[in-house]
């Protein structure tokens, strides 16, 4: 059986969000199917600019086909699009003006795929906002599985994604909340699909002292990784840590790992530690207390199952449906909704070591049951040899 | 009771209880809203004041503390005074003051908290309020070119019904021209062969005229 993964960025630069997602399960089902990558040349999610020179190439084992970007994004032009079809009036045609706007603009990435469609017995498509799932569904709708990573944004209520959510096959949910959503947009009920996510790997050894020494952590600390964004909540934490630092006296530090496009207050509190490596993120992770995910919008939290998997406890922003469903479904965090709950929320966990561990606990179960590399390879065979089987 | 036992026993009350055996993530969220609930809303605290020894570090001497003025000494010598009195004084009236006070103390956060709720609950319905307006001009603007896109769409039958019928007139009037064009065309069939006939017997008279003069 052979298995196109559709994503529009690919390489192992790239290190999260739904391409890193599509990275491992296409190399994960390799052992099962044949597979193979169609994605764009783009490296820059902002302006999709062609990076890559290779028409063709292999990544772990994984053969890409890149097909080049036509005309980048424009920020600007995006922008205010983007602005009409949130807030007034428009038509379907300005839907669809917004999403080649959107890009990432690779019509020959369709064309490939409808004079290929006999060539692969299923297209994957990651990621539905995007122009290669929009059109790519379009053109072999028989074929199609999504996984449409999606959180609860403006984008969702499009028109057009409505009509497009009752077009695939089958869908791969990352979080109930993500489903529910979804269903209660297109009503699209009757579709097959499952809550499947993505598997974490977890390092067998992780040392945390040297890790520690290097970079002069001594206290006790929470930790956030992932982007240094507003649409990540990070100035809200940021704001928060510094009031409850200010209230509390607490001698805890607050260390960031990940790249910035906010300016970090400058605070002896606060750390940065930029973009670290797989090993130093999780030696961060193993030597934290917990971990914070003060982001809005999420559909999985890679980062949290992977706080889960070293048994550490989150402290989650609650207005992210995703992340509370997940704290309480796992039992394995505390969420707030505004400074009050987080201080008080933070202060429990800080103080109650017993809470911690158990939360801990809780989470390492939850990822066992549901986010093993086992689990999630069971889970997308099992969609597939559903589709087999009700097509022949 | 003592103050410092209510406020003890208080905080008892309060104090978050977890099954660590069987924990539930939402009990606790809720009993920290409880706690939260109990506590009157957050003011901005002035900055803590600093101590002898931090403002000697920051070169500024602290300040004296300030001299014991009339006030105090007049409730230190009216206490003297009741002191006697105070068992009773203590059995009859400080239980209820104090009750009193709690409770006026517990009505003080409860009206803050109700009244930053209230707060909070008006901004949310104006912000209802202005979502479900945007909605409604929505409607009324959808309402409006539907009501456009009939008209115009009436029109056009109306039009059309119109050709239809013109249509159907030319139609019949076609038809009868037709059927005329047939009778004439019958007719001048039926006198050509008369003509015919006729012709044909003038022939026949002409060929005997010429036999009778020419035999």
């Amino acid at each position: 059986m052979r298995i196109a993964f559709v994503v529009q960025r690919y390489g192992l630069e790239i290190n999260g969000g739904a391409e890193l997602h599509c990275r491992w399960i296409a190399e994960h089902m390799k052992k099962y199917y044949e597979v193979e990558v169609l994605t764009t040349k783009a490296y820059d999610y902002i302006t999709w600019e062609n990076y890559y020179l290779d028409d063709r190439e292999e990544i772990n084992g994984v053969p890409v086909r890149r097909f080049p970007v036509v005309r980048p994004r424009n920020p600007v032009r995006f922008g205010r699009i983007q602005d009409y079809v949130f807030h007034h009036e428009h038509r379907i045609e300005d839907e669809l003006k917004w999403l080649e706007e959107e890009g990432p603009l690779v019509p020959d990435l369709i064309h490939y795929i409808d004079q290929h469609r006999a060539d692969y017995d299923f297209f994957i498509f990651f990621s539905y906002r995007y122009y290669h799932s929009y059109w790519g569904i379009h053109t072999v709708p028989e074929k199609s599985l999504l996984v449409p990573t999606a959180e609860h944004d403006p984008v969702v209520y499009l028109q057009i994604f409505k009509e497009l959510f009752r077009l695939p096959q089958a869908f791969i949910y990352n979080s109930v909340e993500e489903r529910e959503m979804i269903q209660r947009v297109a009503d699209n009920a009757h579709i097959l699909g499952d809550v499947v996510g993505v598997g974490v790997e977890i390092p067998t050894v992780i040392s945390t002292e040297p890790f520690r020494q290097e970079r002069e952590l001594e206290d006790d600390y929470l930790l956030y990784i992932g982007r240094i964004d507003e649409n990540k909540g990070c100035d809200k934490l940021f704001q928060y840590f510094l009031k409850f630092k200010e209230r509390t006296r607490h001698s805890i530090k607050l260390v960031l790992v990940g790249s910035t496009k906010l300016t970090i207050p400058h605070h002896p509190d606060i750390r940065y530690l930029g973009f670290v490596s797989e090993e130093e993120k999780f030696a961060a992770l193993k030597g934290a207390l917990l971990l914070v995910m003060p982001s809005f919008y999420e559909s999985l939290s890679m980062v949290t199952l992977e706080a889960w998997a070293l048994e550490k406890p989150v402290l989650a922003n609650a207005r992210c449906e995703v992340l509370r469903g997940q704290c309480r479904r796992s039992q394995g965090g505390l969420y707030y909704e505004d400074y009050e709950e987080f201080e008080e929320a933070l202060k429990l966990l800080l103080e109650d070591e017993k809470l911690r561990a158990a939360l801990g606990r809780n989470g390492r179960r939850y990822f066992v049951n549901n986010y093993t590399w086992e689990v999630i390879e069971n889970k997308y065979i099992n969609i597939i040899n559903k589709l087999t089987e009700e097509r022949s | 009771m003592s103050e410092e036992k209510k406020q003890n026993q208080r905080e008892e009350d309060l104090a978050i209880k977890i099954d660590y055996e069987n924990l539930d993530v939402e009990d606790i969220m809720n009993q920290i809203k409880k706690r939260i609930a109990a506590r009157p809303p957050q003011e901005e605290e002035p900055p803590a004041e600093k101590t002898a020894p931090e403002l000697l570090e920051m070169g500024r001497p602290p300040s004296p503390s300030p001299p014991p003025g009339l006030k105090s000494k007049v409730r230190r010598f009216l206490l003297k005074i009741m002191r006697p009195f105070a068992p009773l004084i203590k059995l009859l009236i400080l239980p209820v003051d104090e009750e009193l006070r709690e409770t006026v103390e517990n009505l003080d956060y409860t009206n803050r908290r109700l009244d930053s709720l209230t707060e909070r609950f008006h901004q949310e319905l104006s912000r209802i309020d202005q979502v479900l307006g945007r909605l409604e001009a929505k409607i009324d603007f959808n309402h409006q070119i539907v009501n456009e896109r009939l008209d115009a769409a009436f029109k056009d039958l109306g039009r059309a019904k119109e050709y239809t019928k013109l249509l159907h007139q030319l139609t019949h009037n076609l038809v009868v021209e037709i059927t005329k064009l047939k009778i004439e065309e019958d007719h001048l069939k039926i006198q050509s062969r008369i003509l015919e006939k006729d012709l044909a017997f003038l022939n026949r008279r002409e060929k005997e005229v010429e036999k009778k003069v020419f035999p």
